[in-house]
């Protein structure tokens, strides 16, 4: 058998794997196919976005992760013997992948950043190692070739009129005996750090919360969204995850990414590799974040943010 | 009381790697160290001690040389170690440690939670986690943030895309720790004198009688450089006068 499977916790996310999925199944001659949560209409959308096949997974009870699925999607996998199975690298998305291709005795390339079949129909990938200060090429020997696929890699899929698709629905998943007892949203953050043209990034330099105002107030002036180091959300939680930037948060390519108080460690800097011009400020001349900008100042940012507030109002 | 085994790797510290003139990655200078998220899963494992009892075990799948890791471990709490040693496990792949792993875990430890790190420092793939729970047939919760035991039953908080979720499972439970879950210790001369003196159980790929078969193919890496040529501006009004000017002569901020 073969094919080329896709599967997304998140509609965004579904659409961006239909783009990928379907340009690898046309160059290898097969089919995409989709495994979603949803009705009939969603399957008809995914089909008409590029899936020749959509297995649609039943409601799950309120109480029932979504990980419940992994023994059915196993399964289906198992029967199927797709060539090529690739999953959203969302934080659900990553633990399904790993336990899919677990229960699947193969292998999985976590969140490759490039894909190419090469002349033997083998899946080359790429991916990020030692903090994002290598890039590692591998291929799997084993059935189905997994990877899992970061966010925005892809544009969305469109729409094309008259494409026409199966869609089977698959058997409700047994509940695991993991129960979802609380869900909670999380806090709306101000801007969208990812589209931003400038961005100014505020890190543990920074003593307390208040201050993170002197950043924003910089931020005001040169019309940026302000961004944070991984300390600043995950450790002291003074902004949220939304704008963390870096290996296990964000990338983002702003034309201006300054950095105040940011030490510039790998995970965080290859969040910004693509920027335009990459400005620091630290107090500290051996920072490693003046290796990879553009200008730098060395000086305490109590005294240069101000400053700089001035000099940019003029 | 819970039996608590937590797993950490012990791996080349990243700030040590310095792509070469040729574009490939020298390791001659790096050195090692216990992977960050890591120290997170082995504070956890002892912090729930502290608070329920029972035992902690630190287990670890590496190349023969890794005793500092032991030791370094151990020096953070845990009462004993496994340690799965060879001179072929060099470079393993998540199936592979995963596989060894569930193998002695199953076979000669006593665990009713299990705690990994969210993912290594060095390979960042963040499988072994879930994919040791798969083979043992148990439980996983991944990417927990906050733990808690009662009446048998482990309460996780997850992240979540959408937020975080609170979890409920029975044990034997494996769970994935982020790095905000606690602080992990700064272990003292006396946790390192003492962590010698604590019991290490050696195990070899001899003992395992099993194969573990390379499914990943790796075609080579290579430096990501990210390098740029800095100019360097002192703190003076004339430095922020001409840092500021040096921005706004790239064209790139649309006011000013
Ligand atoms: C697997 C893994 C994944 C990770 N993923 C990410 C990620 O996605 N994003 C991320 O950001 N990090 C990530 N990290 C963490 C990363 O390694 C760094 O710890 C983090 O980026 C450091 O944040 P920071 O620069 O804010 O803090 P620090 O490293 O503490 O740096 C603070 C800087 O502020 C300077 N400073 C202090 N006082 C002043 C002052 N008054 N004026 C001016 N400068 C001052 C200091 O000189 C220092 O350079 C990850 C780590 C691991 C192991």
């Amino acid at each position: 058998m073969s094919g080329v499977w896709i599967y997304a916790d998140k509609y965004e996310q579904v659409f961006e794997l239909l783009t990928a999925g379907r340009g690898l199944a046309d160059s290898l001659g097969t089919k995409l196919t989709a495994l979603v949560s949803g009705d009939n209409d969603t399957a008809q959308d995914l089909i008409a976005r590029g899936a020749d096949e959509v297995l649609l997974f039943p409601p799950l009870a309120e109480d029932q992760p979504v990980q419940d699925y992994v023994p059915l999607m196993a399964d289906e996998a198992r029967e199927a013997d797709p060539d090529i199975f690739l999953i959203a690298a969302s934080l659900k998305g990553k633990e399904m992948g790993a336990r899919i291709a677990a229960r699947l005795d193969t292998a999985l390339c976590s969140e490759c950043i490039t894909m190419n079949i090469d002349d033997k129909g083998k899946l080359q990938m790429e991916r990020l190692m030692y903090g994002g200060s290598a890039i590692q090429t591998v291929s799997i020997n084993s059935r189905p070739q997994m990877a899992t696929i970061p966010p925005r890699a892809y544009e969305p899929a469109q729409v094309i009129d008259s494409r026409q698709g199966s869609v089977r629905t698959l058997k409700k998943p047994e509940p695991s005996g993991m129960k979802v007892i609380d869900r909670k949203g999380k806090a709306q953050s101000s801007g969208d750090i990812s589209a931003a043209r400038v961005i100014v990034c505020a890190g543990r330099g920074l003593e307390k919360q208040e201050d993170l105002d002197l950043v924003r107030e910089l931020a005001g002036v040169l019309g940026a969204e302000v961004a944070c180091t991984r300390p600043i959300s995950e450790e002291k939680h003074w902004m949220t995850e939304e704008s963390c930037i870096g290996l296990s948060a964000k990338e983002v390519k702003p034309a201006l990414y300054l950095g105040i108080g940011v030490s510039g460690q790998i995970q965080h800097l290859v969040g910004i590799r693509e920027a335009g011009i990459i400005c620091a400020v630290n107090s500290d001349e051996n920072a490693p974040i003046f290796e990879s900008a553009d200008y730098g100042i060395t000086g305490d940012l109590y005294k240069i943010v101000p400053a700089l507030i001035e000099e940019f109002k003029k | 009381m819970p039996n608590i085994v937590c797993c950490f790797k012990w791996v080349v510290d990243e700030a040590y790697i310095k792509p070469s003139s040729s574009g490939k990655i020298d390791l001659e200078w790096a050195e090692y160290k216990l992977s960050d998220y890591d120290r997170n899963a082995i504070e956890e494992a002892v912090r729930l001690q502290e608070i329920y009892g029972g035992g902690v075990t630190a287990v670890t799948v590496a190349s023969s040389d890794a005793t500092k890791g032991i030791k370094d471990a151990l020096s953070r709490g845990p009462e004993k170690a496994y340690f799965i040693n060879d001179d072929q496990f060099e470079n393993l792949e998540p199936s592979q440690t995963s596989a060894i792993l569930a193998q002695v875990i199953a076979d000669q430890i006593d665990y009713d939670v299990i705690i990994c790190g969210e993912g290594s420092s060095d390979m960042y793939s963040q499988q072994v986690g879930p994919r040791l729970a798969e083979k043992l047939g148990i439980p996983c919760i991944a990417f927990v943030n906050q733990l808690s035991i009662e009446d048998k039953q482990i309460i996780a908080e997850r992240k979540t895309d959408e937020g975080m979720e609170v979890i409920s499972a029975p044990m034997p439970v494996l769970v994935t720790v982020l790095p905000d879950i606690n602080n992990p210790r700064v272990p003292g001369l006396k946790d390192t004198l003492a962590a010698s003196k604590k019991p290490v159980i050696n195990i070899e790929l001899e003992d395992l009688a099993s194969e573990y078969k390379r499914l990943l193919i790796d075609k080579g890496l290579k430096a990501a450089s990210i390098e740029r040529n800095c100019t360097h501006f002192g703190a003076g009004p004339e430095d922020i006068k001409a840092f500021v000017e040096a921005i706004r002569k790239t064209g790139v901020i649309d006011r000013g």
